[in-house]
């Protein structure tokens, strides 16, 4: 009886200050969007890095079949050649200026491919052999990146050495930029978002302070008239909260997975799945919001 | 069921108390009028006795219990057991004369067939039967007191409290409202009535409490409204006001021969 008198209650404060409710829902629907882009541009940072982003920053690609590189003229990689190549590896001449390596086999190779591109119509059109095998190597000094190249680029079996931070370096400090203008104003918009939960749970206290008077007068507890209020703002938050989800799905299943990832086959771009569990962070960090600036307008505006 | 032990409500530092040292006792059943100029404390009483307010010094019990030493959270208990009615009514003007009085129980949580079987007999104790679905601005100011007195009691309080309940309404309908706080007092509830009506005071021959600036200057058991001046002129206009409605059957009048024994 009395969850059904508080859910009436709900209702009939979502529909006398329908406007007030409505521009709470878009406040923080815009607010919790930018937090969200902000959580997306890491997730699509952290996809690009793939396996070996954050582990190497040299990579030496050997011979495979159709290698088209003047070094692989010979055909595809010896076991000779490769032995000989982690010979040099090992050596002082190379082995003063990085920390360890690895080495990576097609199979391997094909398997880190796997995971990075799982949403990409392109992993159903590669097949291990077309991937070439290589060496993975930790510099000591990223910057003598220029040491290892001159060594193993003229080396038999090699196709090429790639510096991979020179290639996502530049794209990825783009995105932390844009991450951080996300976060930016998000935290504007937030502020926003908790100013008018805040004046709109007070507005409603206001113009329900008749009900509230005689609720506190024949002993209701204090749940039963503070609930109502905090409830309103919490579920017009999470309204909000909701279609910021929904948003950020939709750009990533329409927009990253239909348009960008047609235009740029070789990225790996997130999946509309993943986005999903930027859904219950956000859908608590709005009501969470939305619950603390009405407890506290509740506080000062109304007496229980 | 009420009593106040040097009760002191300072509101205002610079100001005189609102109440001054009050020493009061008001037993369970017991009907009183509290009386005296505006600002003399009345309202501040009720207050007090509601926590709705704390006192400065001394201490409020409210059935046997000091009102000071309920933390916040039992609070409402301590209300469930006290009704209260306003000079304003202060009814919803949204629902419905039923859903007026149904709303006291909702928000305790009361179950709605229990809320089906009282509210009607709740309203038929103040004489509003067949009038559950009017809206109050259907009603005229009497029957909305009455309304609101039957919200007040609806959950049965020991204690009912009203602040001049009768201020709004012409002597005839006071009267009335008189006869349902009686029958309400009747049926065991402590009544404490804050009034200027001295008509009804003279004419309901209860114990009355009369504050000046705080202080309790009298206190007479089945008394006037006042002590001081011969009520001659009053003894016409109570007989023109109140009809044969008098619930003690005491002539019209019979007050005017002197003053309350105590
Ligand atoms: N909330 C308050 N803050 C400050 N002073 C107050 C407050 N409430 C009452 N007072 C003062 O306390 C005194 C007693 O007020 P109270 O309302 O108890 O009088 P009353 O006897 O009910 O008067 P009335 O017959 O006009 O209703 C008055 O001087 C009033 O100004
Ligand atoms: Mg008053």
């Amino acid at each position: 009886m009395r969850l059904a008198f508080i859910l009436s209650e709900i209702g009939s404060g979502l529909r006398r200050n329908l406007s007030m409710v409505v521009s709470v829902i878009l406040v923080t629907f815009v607010s919790l969007t930018f937090v969200g882009a902000a959580g997306m541009l890491q997730m699509q940072i952290n996809q690009m890095k793939g396996y070996w982003y954050d582990k190497v920053q040299v990579a030496i690609f050997l011979c495979s079949e159709g290698s088209t590189a003047p070094g692989c003229a010979s055909g595809p990689v010896t076991p000779e050649q490769q032995q000989g190549l982690n010979a040099l590896l090992e050596s002082p001449a190379v082995s003063q200026y990085i920390n360890d390596f690895q080495f990576e086999s097609k199979d391997e190779a094909y398997k880190h491919f796997k995971d990075q591109f799982s949403n990409s119509p392109i992993v159903d059109s590669v097949t291990p052999d077309q991937l070439p095998a290589s060496f993975r190597i930790n510099m000591k000094d990223p910057e003598k990146y220029q040491i290892i190249s001159e060594t193993f680029s003229s080396q038999p079996g090699v196709e090429t050495v790639i510096d991979q931070r020179q290639l996502l370096e530049r794209l990825f400090s783009v995105m932390n930029g844009a991450s951080l203008v996300a976060v930016g104003i998000a935290g504007v918009m937030i502020v926003c978002a908790i100013l008018l939960i805040a004046t709109t749970i007070r507005l409603s206290a206001f113009s329900r302070r008749r009900e509230t008077g005689i609720m506190r007068l024949v002993g209701a507890s204090k749940t039963v008239i503070q609930l109502p209020f905090i409830l309103e703002g919490v579920i017009a938050a999470v309204i909000g909260a909701a279609l910021a989800s929904g948003t950020l799905w939709a750009v990533a299943q329409f927009f990253l997975g239909d348009y960008m990832s047609r235009q740029y086959p070789d990225t790996a771009f997130i999946s509309s799945g993943q986005t999903l569990i930027l859904a219950p962070a956000l859908l608590i960090l709005g009501g969470s919001l939305a619950g603390i600036s009405s407890l506290l307008t509740l506080r000062r505006y109304l007496r229980v | 069921m009420i009593r106040f032990e040097n009760v002191t409500k300072v509101y205002d530092q610079k100001a005189r108390p609102a109440l001054d040292s009050v020493n009061l006792e008001i037993d369970r059943g017991e009907f009183a009028f509290l009386v005296g100029a505006s600002g003399s404390g009345k309202s501040t009483f009720l207050r007090l006795v509601l926590k709705e307010d704390r006192a400065t010094s001394g201490a409020v019990y409210v059935a046997g219990q000091n009102v000071a030493k309920i933390s916040s959270w039992r609070v409402p208990r301590l209300r469930r057991g006290i009704g209260v009615v306003f000079q304003d009514f202060r009814l919803l003007p949204q629902k419905n004369v039923f859903a007026n009085v149904a709303f006291a129980m909702q928000v305790i949580g009361k179950s709605r067939s229990v809320i089906r079987d009282t509210v009607p007999e709740v309203l038929k104790t103040v004489g509003l039967e067949g009038k559950e679905h009017r809206m109050p601005h259907e009603l005229s100011g009497g029957e909305q007191q009455r309304v609101a007195i039957a919200r007040a009691v609806v959950n049965r309080p020991g204690i009912l409290l009203a602040d001049e309940p009768t201020g709004n309404l012409d002597p005839t309908t006071s009267m009335g409202i008189m006869g349902v706080l009686d029958k309400i007092n009747q049926n065991g509830t402590t009544v404490v009535m804050a009034t200027h009506d001295d008509d009804i005071v003279n004419e309901m021959r209860k114990r009355v409490v009369e504050l000046k600036n705080g202080v309790v200057i009298r206190d007479e058991a089945r008394a006037l409204y006042t002590s001081m001046i011969p009520v001659v002129g009053q003894s016409r206009r109570l007989k023109d006001a109140s009809g044969r409605e008098s619930p003690d059957g005491g002539l019209p009048g019979k007050g005017a021969e002197g003053e309350a024994q105590r």
